[in-house]
């Protein structure tokens, strides 16, 4: 990545407006929200519950749209896209890291792995070559037909990032990784996802409730009541 | 990991119920692979001619015809052979084992229908070496243990001899096997000089003749040229093909093929209900992992397909062993029974294995397309 392209506004939330309906009563999320990302930044959301992180992830991932305003990704508009040109989109450009690894319990790590490219016009053996090479970043050579029941957790958060990153995205986004695991596994889990933004380039947006985990981005944004409150960036 | 082997691991995901699901509809298939067998061996027209014709007397079957009609047939515009026949219905050891006798002129016979019935000169040859003897079709002597060689007694229900008794002695010179499984051969050909010389009544009437059209003669403008013949005459005719004539004579007792349809549309809709619950409910269980797949970047129509090729993956098993087991059982099965599994049954079961594997599969493929991904991500 050159720095030039580190500048660009790769993620641009403009005067973004989402609430949801609970009963009949609109309950107001964000109400003009503004954010910039740059190509290969590492951004920790932090806040509290129910200060919209979930919900800025979710926009992000094409999954929920904004009431109203500006959602754009590496220049596309997703607020203006249908759901199946959001589905392909994704396919495309983003990886996601769950919480709870969401690994689909009746396939091997391999196949689990594997997933996204299905959608991809590849080969059987592009695909193997692709799935061998994330397992080897993530260090889980050798493990490919061990079932996600026979894994600890941070073996199967490591599947889930080989997951997230086997179609190559530009932009990964991590719903607390680290969140249902120990210290020190989450640790590797975070060092792994420094590697992927400070070495491979990726875009990593990362909601944590976790201040240590925090210190792994190069800066944190501090969400309250739909709006960001503050700003902290890494020495 | 391909798209299907996906699909084939969902499916696999809970072995006890896919299993059920799949003898659920090998049962089915099985069911309509017996009874589309049966019907298409012993109750439908398939293995009856369109192109021979058969004239019969118009007040009905059991009135002859005069021989004299015969000639005047033959003599007709656009006819390649005519034979002539007639019926002696009778029983043998028990009343219950019926046997039907069709008394002919063998050479006439071989030139109007000898290919339909598998005959040939050499089969035909001993019969003139003795005018008792007879040719019986293959199931009937598979039917009955008989073979070439064996003396038999058929007692008539009504073609009594001249000295009163109806007892018909026959020795059997062959055994002839019909041109495809589905040709009736439970019949014996006797000769009808034999016949003829020794019953009571209606010597030298014929109960019908059949007629062979030339090639480029449609067989329908035909039949109302023989029956035109004899309107006025003293015996005036019905001439029918002789896919027609059975036709007719089977739905006079029922309409077994339509029974026979009622009965698998049952079992199909029964089969179509329980599939559409329990998927319904596989669906409903894997909610979060549909949620899981649309955010991975799987589309509404990839998820719509998953979904459907796992209900047509059911099928397609448990189907192909249905039909499969229906196959073996008309192999083994006694030939009264008269089963027979064409391809025309394959294709028809293939085809509905396909409509049923979409429609049962489609209201839970629609349930899991229409998955929200928040609303599933929050099942877990």
């Amino acid at each position: 990545m050159t720095d030039s392209t580190k500048d660009e506004a790769y993620i641009a939330l403009k005067n973004v407006r989402k609430s949801y309906k609970i009963g009949i009563e609109p309950i107001p999320i964000f109400s003009g929200l503004d954010l910039t990302i740059p190509r290969s930044d590492f951004v920790a959301v932090m806040g509290p519950s129910g200060s919209g992180k979930s919900t800025l992830l979710n926009m992000l991932a094409g999954i929920d749209l904004p009431d109203a305003g500006e959602l754009r990704i590496g220049g596309n508009r997703l607020d203006r896209m249908g759901e199946t040109a959001r589905s392909a989109w994704r396919a495309h450009n983003m990886g996601i890291v769950f919480q709870f690894y969401n690994l689909l319990p009746m396939l091997n790590a391999a196949e689990n792995v594997e997933l996204p490219l299905l959608l991809k016009p590849l080969s059987a053996r592009e695909r193997r070559v692709r799935v061998g090479k994330v397992l080897d970043l993530v260090g889980l050579s050798g493990r490919e037909k061990q079932y996600p029941a026979m894994m600890s957790g941070g073996q199967q958060q490591r599947i889930g990032i080989a997951r997230a990153i086997v179609a190559d995205p530009e932009l990964l986004l991590c719903d607390e990784p680290t969140g249902d695991l120990d210290r020190k596994s989450a640790d590797e889990i975070l060092d792994m996802l420094r590697f992927l933004n400070r070495e491979l380039g990726k875009t990593v947006v990362m909601v944590t409730h976790d201040p240590q985990a925090a210190l792994y981005a190069r800066r944190t944004l501090h969400l309250d009541k739909g709006s960001f409150v503050e700003e902290n960036r890494a020495a | 990991m391909t798209f299907l082997q996906l699909a084939r691991r969902n499916t696999w995901r809970k072995p006890i119920r896919s299993l059920l699901l799949m003898v659920c509809v090998a049962v089915a298939f099985l069911i309509y692979g017996l009874t589309a067998s049966f019907t298409s061996g012993t109750q439908s027209a398939v293995g009856a001619s369109d192109d021979i014709l058969g004239v019969m007397n118009a007040a009905g079957r059991a009135q002859p015809l005069p021989m004299a009609h015969m000639a005047r047939i033959a003599s007709a515009p656009g006819i390649a052979s005519v034979a002539y026949m007639s019926r002696l219905r009778g029983f043998v050891d028990n009343e219950r084992n019926v046997v039907a006798v069709s008394a002919v002129d063998p050479g006439l016979l071989i030139a109007v229908n000898g290919s339909e019935l598998g005959l040939t000169p050499e089969l035909i040859a001993p019969l003139g070496k003795a005018r008792d003897r007879v040719l019986v079709g293959r199931a009937l002597a598979e039917a009955q243990g008989w073979s070439v060689g064996d003396h038999i007694n058929v007692t008539a229900f009504q073609v009594a001899r001249e000295d009163g008794s109806r007892d018909w002695r026959f020795e059997i010179a062959g055994i002839f096997a019909g041109e495809s499984p589905s040709s009736d051969t439970y019949f014996m050909i006797a000769r009808y000089d034999y016949i003829n010389a020794a019953r009571a009544r209606d010597r030298d009437t014929a109960d019908a003749f059949i007629v062979r059209p030339r090639r480029s003669v449609p067989s329908s403008e035909l039949a109302a040229r023989i029956d035109a013949l004899f309107a006025n005459s003293v015996a005036p005719t019905r001439t029918q093909s002789e896919k027609q004539f059975l036709e007719a004579f089977l739905r006079q007792y029922a309409d077994v093929g339509l029974i026979v349809d009622l009965v698998v549309g049952a079992a199909f809709v029964t089969l179509l209900m329980i599939v559409i619950n329990t998927m319904v409910f596989a669906v409903r269980e894997r909610t979060f992992e549909f949620g899981v797949l649309k955010s991975l970047g799987f589309s509404r129509t990839s998820i719509l397909s998953l979904v459907l090729t796992e209900t047509l993956f059911i099928f397609v098993i448990g189907g192909g062993i249905g039909l499969a087991l229906a196959k073996l059982a008309t192999l083994f099965a006694p030939p009264t029974l008269g089963l027979v599994f064409s391809l025309s049954i394959l294709v028809k079961a293939a085809a509905i294995m396909l409509a049923l594997g979409l429609a049962t599969g489609a209201l839970p493929a629609v349930n899991a397309m229409r998955i929200s991904i928040t609303a599933a991500l929050k099942t877990r």
